[in-house]
């Protein structure tokens, strides 16, 4: 399967476009990218002789970039604010004093209610809420998943801070100033934070499997099996994954074993677009828990760019188009509480990601019903079996 | 005072008579007892027999002992108090001048009294109490002697005496009254049982040697609980009780039979077992602590796996394989877990238990001095010790005890392991080394403990240190190797290996060290004519004459009529 491998352990000057982009990636999404990408210097270890390699996936997080560029209004209003702007301004001032706060919270939590004990998280479809703040700022993380063109429904496109032009990632625009995303003061979002915890726990925890690698540098074909695995990694005191443990690709329903193809081009292993469905329970996900059997990670023509780090890690993005409801599903699932405690307006987050759907594309109605969006991902080295068993562990 | 306090109060004081009346006294009985019992009961032979040993049971022999004779179902709960090694011996010995402090007594009586609370309970008293007593809130001795002669025989090791018989019978009924409960008297006695020096000790009884006039040897129960207890781990079972009640132990030939019998048991593993936890110092794991931040891969888990897969590795060569002790050090064999996976940094299938694995030809893991318990023991905290792990080797495996360093050491050189002029565990020990006070000794550890030094103070694998490589060459009694395999071979080939874990069993079988030389060369020379499997040591061990023999000066000390113990 190889195709123009440069060399086992070869050191290789990349100046090409993903590359500096995975370079950039070392220091993160959460800084600010440089005006002008440079060229990098890298040494990548061997392929094992087997070509086998496992991981476990450390970082699975929205990526966001910081700064006042993205959301130069703030962050998107939360229900309470959203209430408040909607009012005249004497009005606004009269509730907004201290004296007046039972009557403003009465009002702005009834607004979150409809008839019949509907809510805007739990029926978000059944109301109109005001516009949300949106992204402002030409430049996302993600992947190019329409390459140049579209799914079918014309939509405004990213370029990276690394100046990858085409990156889709409506999920962003959408969701980019939320304070679940954005967070506060450069400190990551409850989304990154929540994220890393199911991933930690074994609920959510993800692997690959990379089958016939010839070279770290190049080779045209690679076999990625993109699973979960109920086993939970281990971590150092302060809950930093650690590589070489090893994991075994759930065997249960929902398997969500993805098996793709790829190939790696200067280090960057990229898959061809494919459904990829992982794992994605919220509460406790047991089996009389209703809320921990309804939901997954659902993306459509999904593909994985990983880039091959020296230290073993990889480090790129899963990109693909998800369904807008599944986008709102973990505040839709907490319902009025997700609300009246986190503030979060559901509804006007599916209004917004409807407006700007890009993807996943009804034959019927003619309409796209889904986003494009991409998480950040970081994997180390590990021992991944895969099931029916590989038996790795037998020599 | 409540009546439910009142209740604890005497159950605590009964609970402590039998233990009290040994302790007084090794030739009285206690004093509720003597009153009434049947002196007539004692068989005049006892009066030949002499206490030669005490030997304080081990905890893992205390809950094997539960468990074989209760149930696995009934649950010991509670800490007991370590008995002490002595330096260069083995726990076995330390067994043998064992006491038990007051606060170590507490804790027996709590866990007595939680065991005979279940054993009685409604749940279980039906396997324990063949009769129906007249009286469910009263005292029946009849009834009573029903259930507490069997267990007494099975708790002592030996049949109760009449006058110990009548003593709990009488101490169930006392006790029936105040509760109102048959069986709260029997949990009662049952408690006292527990907390007696006779079950809490082993209590060796020697008779005339009919072969050697004038001397001693072990009587057939004590033989029994030799047998028991150093091939099994466990307390005697009804077949060998049997045997020594049918006086076959004193039997050359059926002894023989006997403790072969017991070494082709599938239960031979639990006493192998408990010997190399002894011989390798096991309770090094129980304090075992490194710095989370230096050693990220050990956890919990990693320690509590640790000795297990040492004990593993032991028991598949030796038992399940019938191998040559030395390859101990050189096999590949071992077991996995997932957490030992990643500190090992290989592939482990299954996601939970063991895992048989097997070390490639060219890694360095060669047999139990390249597992990361041996290692991980052998180390301080933050760092890996050339020094501790050669001496262990010296002293565990190869019975070579080495000087304690003089008090006053200046140890700045070795422990500075951030030092980038002396990057190496090498480098500064050859620093230290420099003093004369301290390179004698350092001269025999060192050389072994350098060629560990690929594996850090957990066993992970390394090749450098501080970025500077790790010279892993070495030495031992003038033959030079490199690395863990290098090292095993030597040890594999060193007559004193052989050597010390024969002295060890002959040890851990009459609870003090081997002090004949003859009979330890006797012993090896069989060990190797049997390809050095541990089967044939520990068979032979078991019925060799010599073990069950009572030194001369034992005998030499006042007599002890073990008559007066069983009235």
């Amino acid at each position: 399967m190889k195709a123009t491998s440069i060399g086992k352990n070869a050191t290789i000057r990349i100046a090409a476009l993903a590359t500096t982009g995975a370079a950039l990636l070392a220091i993160g999404p959460m800084s600010v990218a440089p005006a002008v990408s440079e060229a990098t210097d890298r040494t990548l270890p061997k392929p094992p002789a087997d070509g086998v390699m496992g991981f476990v996936i450390s970082e699975f997080i929205p990526p966001v970039i910081q700064g006042k560029d993205a959301c130069p209004q703030g962050t998107a209003l939360k229900v309470k604010d959203s209430y408040l702007a909607g009012l005249s301004p004497e009005e606004r001032a009269r509730l907004s004093l201290k004296e007046n706060e039972a009557e403003l919270t009465k009002r702005w939590q009834a607004d979150i209610f409809g008839p019949n004990d509907t809510n805007i998280c739990s029926q978000p479809d059944m109301f109109s809420r005001p516009a949300m703040r949106t992204v402002q700022s030409p430049n996302a993380w993600g992947l190019d998943l329409d390459e140049g063109g579209d799914e079918g429904c014309a939509h405004e496109e990213f370029t990276s801070p690394a100046g990858e032009k085409g990156i889709d990632n409506q999920e962003y625009r959408v969701l980019g100033c939320t304070l679940e995303w954005r967070g506060v003061d450069g400190i990551q979002g409850d989304q990154a934070t929540g994220t890393r915890q199911f991933f930690a726990s074994g609920e959510w925890t993800q692997v690959i499997l990379l089958r016939g690698v010839d070279s770290l540098e190049n080779d045209d074909s690679v076999e990625v099996i993109y699973g979960n695995t109920p086993d939970r990694p281990m971590a150092d005191s302060n809950g930093k994954f650690l590589p070489g443990a090893s994991f075994t690709i759930s065997d249960k329903p929902p398997r969500n074993r993805n098996v793709l193809h790829g190939r790696i081009v200067n280090g960057v292993l990229t898959t061809d677009p494919e459904d990829v469905v992982l794992t994605q329970t919220w509460g406790q996900g047991g089996a009389r828990d209703i809320r921990g059997n309804r939901t997954k990670f659902d993306y459509r023509r999904a593909r994985l760019r990983l880039t091959f780090q020296p230290d073993g890690s990889v480090k790129g993005y899963l990109g693909g188009y998800r369904p807008v409801f599944d986008v709102i599903q973990s505040p839709s699932i907490g319902g009025a509480g997700a609300a009246l405690v986190a503030g979060i307006d559901c509804a006007a987050q599916l209004q917004t990601l409807r407006q700007v759907a890009d993807g996943i594309k009804n034959p019927k109605t003619g309409k796209c019903e889904g986003v494009s969006g991409s998480m950040q991902v970081t994997a180390i080295p590990a021992f991944v079996n895969d099931v029916p068993a590989v038996r790795t562990a037998a020599k | 005072m409540s009546a439910r306090n009142k209740i604890r109060n005497l159950a605590i004081g009964l609970a402590a008579l039998p233990l009290l009346g040994l302790a007084w006294s090794m030739d009285s009985a206690p004093v509720n007892a003597e009153a009434k019992a049947p002196q007539a009961a004692v068989p005049a032979a006892d009066d030949r027999l002499r206490i030669v040993a005490m030997r304080r049971i081990t905890e893992a022999q205390y809950r094997n002992a539960i468990a074989d004779i209760f149930g696995p179902d009934i649950k010991v709960a509670g800490r007991f108090e370590p008995i002490v090694r002595p330096a260069h011996e083995l726990i076995a010995s330390g067994a043998s001048d064992a006491a038990i402090s007051p606060s170590g007594f507490e804790q027996f009586d709590a866990i007595a009294r939680v065991i005979s609370a279940q054993v009685f309970d409604e749940a279980h008293r039906g396997q324990f109490v063949p009769c129906a007593p007249t009286d469910a809130k009263g005292a029946d001795p009849a009834c009573a002697q029903q259930v507490l002669a069997p267990l007494g025989r099975y708790l002592f090791r030996r049949p109760l005496s009449a006058g110990e018989e009548a003593f709990f019978v009488k101490m169930a009924g006392d006790a029936a009254g105040p509760t109102g409960s048959f069986h709260k008297g029997l949990e009662l006695a049952l408690s006292a049982m527990l907390v007696s020096p006779r079950f809490l000790y082993v209590i060796e009884t020697a008779e005339p040697d009919p072969v050697k006039p004038g001397e001693l040897r072990l009587d057939n129960w004590s033989r029994a609980s030799r047998l028991s207890f150093m091939l099994w781990n466990t307390t005697p079972n009804e077949a060998l009780l049997k045997a020594a009640e049918q006086g076959k132990l004193t039997d050359q030939a059926q002894l023989s039979a006997v403790s072969q019998k017991m070494v082709d048991s599938p239960r031979f593993e639990q006493g192998v077992r408990a010997f190399f936890a002894d011989m390798l110092l096991f309770e090094k794991f129980d304090e075992l602590a490194k710095d989370p931040v230096i050693y990220p891969y050990f956890n919990q888990d990693v320690a509590q796996v640790m000795p297990e897969q040492m004990l593993r590795t032991i028991s598949d060569h030796l038992l399940a394989r019938n191998g040559d002790y030395r390859d101990l050090f050189t096999t590949q064999r071992t077991f996995m877990t997932r957490s030992l996976g990643a500190l090992y940094k290989v592939p482990v299938t299954a996601s939970k238990g063991w895992v048989p694995f097997e070390f490639a030809p060219s890694d360095d893991r060669a047999g139990l001095l390249g597992q990361a318990g041996f290692l991980a023991i052998y180390s301080h905290s933050g760092r890996s010790s050339p020094t501790l792990r050669g001496r262990a080797i010296r002293e565990v495996l190869m019975c070579q005890p080495v000087p304690n360093p003089p008090g006053n050491v200046n140890f700045t050189a070795v422990q500075d392991t951030t030092n980038k002029a002396m990057p190496t565990a090498r480098i500064r020990l050859t620093a230290h080394n420099t003093d004369p006070v301290c390179s004698g000794c350092h001269k025999i550890t060192d050389p072994i403990g350098l060629t560990l030094e690929r594996f850090d103070g957990i066993g992970r694998i390394r090749t450098l240190e501080n970025d500077a490589p790790i010279d892993d060459s070495g030495s031992m009694d003038g033959t030079d190797f490199h690395g863990a395999s290098g090292l095993g071979k030597a040890l594999a080939g060193s007559p004193d290996t052989t050597s010390c874990v024969t002295s060890r069993v002959v040890e851990y079988a009459t609870g003090r060290p081997a002090e004949e030389a003859s009979l330890v060369e006797d012993l090896e020379k069989n060990f190797a004519a049997k390809g050095y499997g541990i089967r044939a040591l520990f068979q032979r061990v078991a019925s060799m004459p010599e073990a069950y023999r009572v030194p001369a000066e034992k005998m030499d000390t006042g007599a002890t009529h073990v008559a007066a113990l069983r009235r």
